[in-house]
């Protein structure tokens, strides 16, 4: 899902750091605020584990592979705030030391991973998994739930921006200048190969990940998320 | 993956201020997802090309490392950009494929090379820049660029923990490996990978005490101090201002034209 530069518009690259300008300044003042001096670490051992997840291969039936971007996951364990900058972080770092997404794609690729993903996740998380105890099986089918929606939610938003490249940015004679998939074509694409594949990895992850903190005595359990 | 082997050689980027640096990569970068001709784009790779020799980085290095994924998937991900079916327009050269008639267009062939083109010039200044910069003064450029304190404070905390998290992970991997071999069930593999990754966010939760009781035996109060030891020099000035001017020029003759 990483946007690599030259991939969209810088118009549309442009837009999407003025979108991610206000709520990365929230994001920061709501931390700064709501944290404990304590936990200052943690967020960036948040976006470092958020980077590390990656690293992690998931066996899939067919003998392959896929990895999990873990976005929601941090979102249950550190909150959606503390979540969008580690996520933040961590994409950053990957963009600047090791090319793996664009600089000038960092607004965009920022918002659908680091404000999509985790805030759709997270309150779907909040929504289904309501009142109930830390330990019980609904907290798990809400986190599944919140992973499959939140990944997609991104991958739809990374397939508009897609999309909507050739319409806005072409020559003269219909030559696409950037991306030069349409709608039609990008968002199906995008949304295809995460509601088959990387979805259930998401969900996969997610879901077990959070069934095996509610057996040990951990920071779910705590509810000591920012 | 994190070798820092070639910032720190005696090149001409290596001798450049990072902060300088970085704004003039981030320049051509931009001029390149600008910029709408190919051949316009073709000099700006050459210039990246001519700043990796002499920058001491190897040619063939640079071009594994930079052709290596990113290019290499959008080269193929433009291949049915290329038929009319997507890209509609003046036919170059058409064939049969299970009897079906496939037409290649000029405007899909002209918008894939411009694309792929775009993608490799945007992506190699990006590895030049990490490739010939340490990667604490690259973070440190943040601050000098207006980020928040908390975002630098947390990107340059990150990046010494990705080193320790890499090694736990390497170390888990091994571990399983010499346990149980490479072939195992997806079902029990998907519950050693959750298992782990619980495993790794507990030891990663006891290591921010112990970060924090260091931050506080070091004196910190709350309040984030980033060193800055960022220095101009006559040659970083001229070398801002040769590429403004490179850039202008590139833009000019391409309205031109």
């Amino acid at each position: 899902m990483h946007i690599p530069d030259g991939y969209l518009s810088p118009a549309t690259c442009g837009i999407f750091y003025v979108v991610m300008v206000p709520i990365w300044t929230m994001a920061s003042k709501i931390a700064q605020k709501t944290l404990k001096a304590r936990q200052v670490p943690l967020l960036a051992i948040g976006a470092a584990f958020s980077f590390v997840i990656m690293m992690f291969n998931v066996p899939i039936p067919g003998g392959s592979t896929g990895h999990a971007v873990g976005g929601v996951l941090i979102a249950i364990l550190l909150g959606p705030w503390a979540a969008c900058i580690a996520i933040t972080v961590a994409l950053v770092v990957q963009a600047l030391l090791f090319g793996d997404g664009g600089i000038t794609a960092i607004g965009a690729n920022c918002f659908n991973m680091a404000f999509v993903l985790p805030f759709v996740g997270y309150y779907t998380y909040r929504l289904i998994s309501g009142s109930s105890s830390s330990t019980s099986n609904r907290r798990v089918i809400a986190a599944a739930i919140a992973a499959y929606l939140g990944i997609n939610c991104a991958a739809l938003a990374a397939g508009i921006e897609f999309g909507i490249q050739p319409s806005l940015f072409h020559t003269a004679n219909g030559q696409a200048l950037y991306c030069p998939y349409s709608l039609n074509i990008a968002v199906p694409a995008m949304l295809g190969e995460h509601l088959l594949i990387f979805g259930w990895i998401e969900v996969i992850v997610t879901a077990l990940v959070v069934k095996y903190f509610q057996k040990q005595d951990s920071i779910l359990q705590k509810g000591e998320e920012l | 993956m994190l070798c820092e082997e070639y910032a720190l050689r005696k090149g001409f980027l290596q001798s450049l201020d990072s902060r300088i640096k970085t704004i003039t990569i981030l320049l051509f970068v931009l001029t390149a997802v600008s910029l709408q001709r190919t051949s316009s784009i073709g000099f700006l790779y050459l210039l990246c090309l001519i700043l990796a020799v002499s920058s001491k980085v190897p040619i063939v290095f640079f071009l594994i490392r930079t052709w290596v994924f990113i290019p290499l998937f959008s080269l193929c991900i433009t291949i049915p950009a290329l038929f009319s079916i997507v890209t509609p327009g003046e036919p170059v050269s058409s064939f049969f494929i299970l009897g079906a008639k496939v037409i290649i267009t000029r405007q899909g062939l002209d918008g894939a090379i411009l694309f792929v083109t775009r993608i490799t010039t945007s992506v190699s200044f990006v590895i030049l820049l990490s490739l010939t910069t340490r990667h604490t003064e690259l973070l440190k450029v943040l601050r000098g660029l207006g980020i928040p304190k908390i975002f630098v404070l947390t990107v340059s905390m990150c990046y010494r923990y990705l080193y320790l998290f890499a090694e736990m992970v390497e170390n888990i991997f091994m571990a399983i490996k010499s346990r149980i071999g490479l072939v195992v069930q997806y079902k029990r593999g998907q519950q050693i990978v959750a298992w782990n990754i619980v495993n790794m966010w507990n030891r990663a939760y006891q290591l921010n005490n112990d970060v924090y009781n260091a931050m506080l035996s070091r004196g910190y109060t709350g309040e984030p101090r980033l060193l800055s030891k960022f220095q101009t020099g006559f040659l970083d000035w001229v070398c801002l201002l040769a590429s403004v001017i490179l850039c202008t020029t590139i833009f000019y003759i391409e309205n031109k034209l």
